[in-house]
């Protein structure tokens, strides 16, 4: 039974755990409860560690564990080195003497000093909240295999789909670039101190670019990207509208995650998915492209994608429309 | 089928690598592509399917056309209904992840309908005895049933021309042989046009149709086998033998030199010496050594002895445990149980600092080490981390590669430069063991010659070697002691003779051209052959 579902998790639609991941950084990237952000990470954890295949790509998700517990450090570490004070009331976690440095026109900076509860914690959840983030996008790319999900993209939208799956491929080619490197340069005997380090990771990413450029360069020559009956002026228009909408996505999410412009972040994208979509149904019929083993949505997928909607929709969309209704 | 009309070609402002090249292949025409390492053959073969320049950049003039159509200028996927390419590592190339995605990416990109691609795809499988493989993850195959695959689907799409990249650069003598042969039957069965870069002419001259060799000086010319090999400076040693004897037209295959040494007997004189040997002081012995990974054992209770001024050939098919098994000595892999023991000590427990100056391990991948941006910074670097007297890795990269500009970036030089450069850093500490794991993937005859002279060099100077290879005339060039590895387990430990000869269970191209009890190399040969006289 165990061993079913995680065959089902391992075989659905690659989108899926894409859609689930962004779901989750959303979710996580809005709420203001440690609760929630706490169980973002388990969630994205215990999916990511149940469902995951031997790949290589899927080797990745220590060194993803690593890079958030790193960034909830430094967050912490940074409030207590640029900390604003104790305001009245609060109660002071860490006594540390402060530093003051005169600026010059009677300014003066402070570092250190007493750092209270309440600044820890918020440093705390800021950090927290970053890495459910990192955690949600690990999951996706440990999840899904990034050579299907390019096989799912639209052809229409050569250029970013490629630019897309050559970044997706990145990171976890890099960290399997990364571990090979390490492992020949011990035979140098330098794996300690900070030279060690600009030594493993400039041929480990000459390696992943090589890599990536060789599997564009692959896709290339098998194919990839013909535009079958579609004129030239037809393409750039198509190429300009994809890299809008593409642009329009990027720039929306952020507004949405990180500032509070929801009116404009959501219309922002939906008009990005608007476009993204006319730009497919224009170029689909014209698309000499075929596929042999159509990739379909299960029941499992549905299932994901929905209980991902409707977390997102009770836990941000719903206390944001009530906000702007009260308003 | 392809026609190359004044085709020029240069990267930025530098010289031209080709000028004015004319040149015309039959259909079903098979063609070896050589020539010395950088002198533009992977550039040249780029060419013909527009990854150059719209991916290596450069500049092309002049006239190329497919099967009758102009395609000068076109970009890769417009050459890809014409022309499949294989390069030369399968899994970097890939862009499906089973077997059946592979196989019909190219078919869904041309546009294929779904009943088409299904028939053509039972017959691939096949013809390319894929069987029971459909649904197999690429990851799981072995070397040659992944260049399989790759040639599958690069021809899968109907394409009547196949260019390859070195693709038999990774695999084993006997895999390369079925991939060479495979390709010989494309050509003759199905009239498909082959172009085929390779560096192991040997496997390859007795079945192609013509050579093409790039000159690095600019020229492409096109010739029958058997002209090309009279002029062409990088000869395998069946060649080489019927210069020595003599023999016109030349041979291309040690079944011929038999035949013709049968009907016009040459009297060989041959010096059968081996190389003297330091009088057995031992460096390493390996002791019941093994590695195992989950539930395959890579390494099974391997054991050896080393001595001072040895070379050990460790020979084996792909996946034998060759590479594990000097990770294993090495002690910075993996090892589950058994000894390497030194005069030192015991390899696992020496610090860091000590094992450098015991023994150095040189990976698959060399230039994986190098990491800074110019030649002379490696080497200063490596003086100062060595502790070594300023010039000491400088003076040894002279003496194994010659004279090479010091501002180079080691990725800029060729594949033996590279190795030679990491030697030379490896080497900075003095270690007296040596351990080179597949230290020929990539190099020309002339590099490996090169290759071999400083192996000789450091044996001389008393360092104890050990050499992992598939390549069985390289291992003849340098071995004083074979080693067999079979799954893991050491089948067979000898002097050369004994491996390589004619009874032998690798026997060389010369064991197998002259039949001549202990005489396997070419070097064994006296001058009097040399000089090409007959008795």
């Amino acid at each position: 039974m165990l061993n079913k579902l995680k065959l089902l998790g391992q075989t659905c639609h690659p989108a899926t755990w894409w859609l689930a991941g962004i779901g989750l950084a959303i979710i996580a990237g809005q709420s203001s409860s440690l609760l929630m952000v706490v169980s973002c990470i388990a969630v994205a954890l215990a999916c990511t560690m149940f469902f995951k295949t031997e790949a290589a790509w899927a080797q990745s998700i220590r060194f993803y564990l690593g890079l958030s517990a790193f960034v909830v450090l430094v967050r912490v570490v940074f409030r207590v080195i640029f900390n604003g004070g104790i305001a009245r009331g609060d109660v002071v976690a860490l006594e540390i003497a402060p530093l003051r440095f005169g600026l010059g026109f009677g300014t003066e900076l402070q570092l250190f000093g007493p750092v209270s509860v309440s600044t820890l914690q918020a440093a705390t959840l800021d950090g927290l909240r970053l890495s459910a983030i990192i955690l949600a996008i690990a999951m996706a790319t440990t999840l899904s295999n990034p050579r299907r999900l390019l096989k799912s993209t639209p052809a229409a939208l050569y250029e970013v789909a490629a630019a897309v799956s050559v970044a997706i491929n990145l990171a976890p080619q890099l960290i399997e670039s990364l571990q090979r490197v390490r492992k020949a340069r011990s035979l140098r005997g330098r794996n300690k101190g900070v030279g060690a380090l600009t030594s493993i990771v400039i041929p480990a990413l000459e390696d992943t670019m090589d890599r990536s450029l060789q599997l564009a360069a692959s896709m290339d020559a098998r194919g990839f990207g013909r535009r079958g009956s579609l004129t030239n002026r037809q393409a750039g228009l198509t190429r300009a509208l994809s890299l809008f909408s593409a642009a329009g996505f990027g720039v929306g999410t952020y507004l949405l995650v990180a500032t509070d412009s929801q009116v404009w972040a959501v219309s922002l994208l939906v008009l990005s998915g608007a476009l993204m979509f006319s730009v497919i149904r224009i170029t689909a019929n014209r698309n000499v492209k075929t596929t042999f083993r159509k990739q379909s949505l299960g029941w499992f997928d549905y299932v994901v994608i929905a209980s991902t909607g409707l977390f997102v929709l009770t836990s941000v969309a719903a206390p944001a429309i009530v906000g702007l209704v009260a308003k | 089928m392809i026609r190359i009309t004044d085709l020029s070609f240069r990267f930025g402002s530098s010289d031209l690598l080709f000028q004015r090249v004319n040149l015309e292949i039959k259909p079903g025409e098979f063609s070896l592509i050589c020539g010395p390492t950088g002198s533009g053959k992977s550039t040249f073969l780029r060419c013909l399917n527009g990854l150059a320049p719209h991916f290596t950049g450069g500049n092309l003039r002049g006239r190329i056309e497919i099967a009758g159509q102009d395609l000068t200028g076109a970009k890769p996927h417009d050459f890809a209904p014409h022309v499949g390419f294989v390069n030369q590592q399968p899994e970097g190339a890939f862009v499906a992840d089973s077997v059946e995605g592979e196989l019909v990416y190219g078919m869904e990109q041309l546009g294929f309908d779904r009943e088409v691609m299904a028939s053509r795809l039972a017959e691939i499988v096949e013809r390319f005895d894929l069987r029971g493989l459909l649904q197999s993850s690429l990851t799981e195959l072995s070397g040659g049933q992944q260049q399989r695959v790759a040639i599958a689907s690069a021809v899968a799409g109907g394409q009547k021309i196949l260019v390859l990249d070195e693709p038999t650069s990774a695999l084993d003598a006997e895999v390369s042989a079925e991939i060479i042969a495979l390709l010989r039957k494309l050509a003759s069965d199905e009239g498909i046009t082959i172009l085929l870069a390779e560096h192991r002419l040997e496997r390859a001259l007795p079945l192609v149709d013509s050579v093409i060799v790039v000159h690095g000086d600019g020229s492409v010319t096109k010739q029958l086998p058997t002209e090309a090999i009279r002029e062409y400076r990088l000869v395998p040693p069946v060649v080489e033998l019927s210069r020595i004897f003599d023999l016109n037209p030349g041979c291309l295959t040690a079944q011929q030199v038999r035949e013709r040494m049968r009907e016009t007997p040459a009297h060989v004189e041959s010096a059968v010496t081996q190389p003297e040997q330091f009088a057995g002081e031992s460096a390493l012995s390996v002791s019941d050594l093994a590695v195992t990974f989950g539930a395959n054992k890579a390494v099974d209770s391997v054991s050896f002895e080393l001595q001072r001024g040895q070379v050990m050939a460790i020979m084996g098919a792909n996946g034998s445990g060759k590479t594990s098994l000097l990770w294993g000595i090495q002690a910075s892999g993996q090892r589950n149980s058994g000894t390497a023991t030194t005069p030192w000590g015991e390899t696992a427990k020496l610090s860091t600092e000590e094992s450098l100056c015991v023994l150095t391990l040189v990976p698959q991948r060399a230039s994986d080490l190098l990491f800074l941006s110019s030649v002379s910074a490696e080497l200063t670097d490596s003086d100062r981390f060595a502790k070594a007297p300023a010039n000491t890795t400088a003076s040894l990269f002279q003496r194994f590669a010659g004279r090479v500009n010091p501002s180079t970036h080691p990725r800029d030089l060729s594949a033996g430069q590279q190795l030679a450069l990491v030697l030379a850093i490896q080497l900075a500490k003095d270690a007296g063991i040596l351990l080179l794991d597949e230290p020929t993937r990539g190099l020309d005859y002339e590099a490996k010659r090169q290759l071999a002279r400083i192996i000789g060099e450091l044996r001389e100077a008393g360092k104890a070697i050990a050499v992992a290879t598939h390549d069985v005339e390289f291992a003849t060039l340098i071995a004083t002691d074979v080693l067999v590895l079979e799954n893991g387990k050491v089948t067979q430990i000898g002097k050369p003779d004994q491996i390589f000869g004619i009874d032998g269970p690798l026997p060389s191209e010369v064991s197998k051209a002259l039949g001549i009890r202990g005489l396997f190399a070419v070097a064994q040969l006296s001058l009097e052959n040399k000089s090409g006289e007959r008795s």
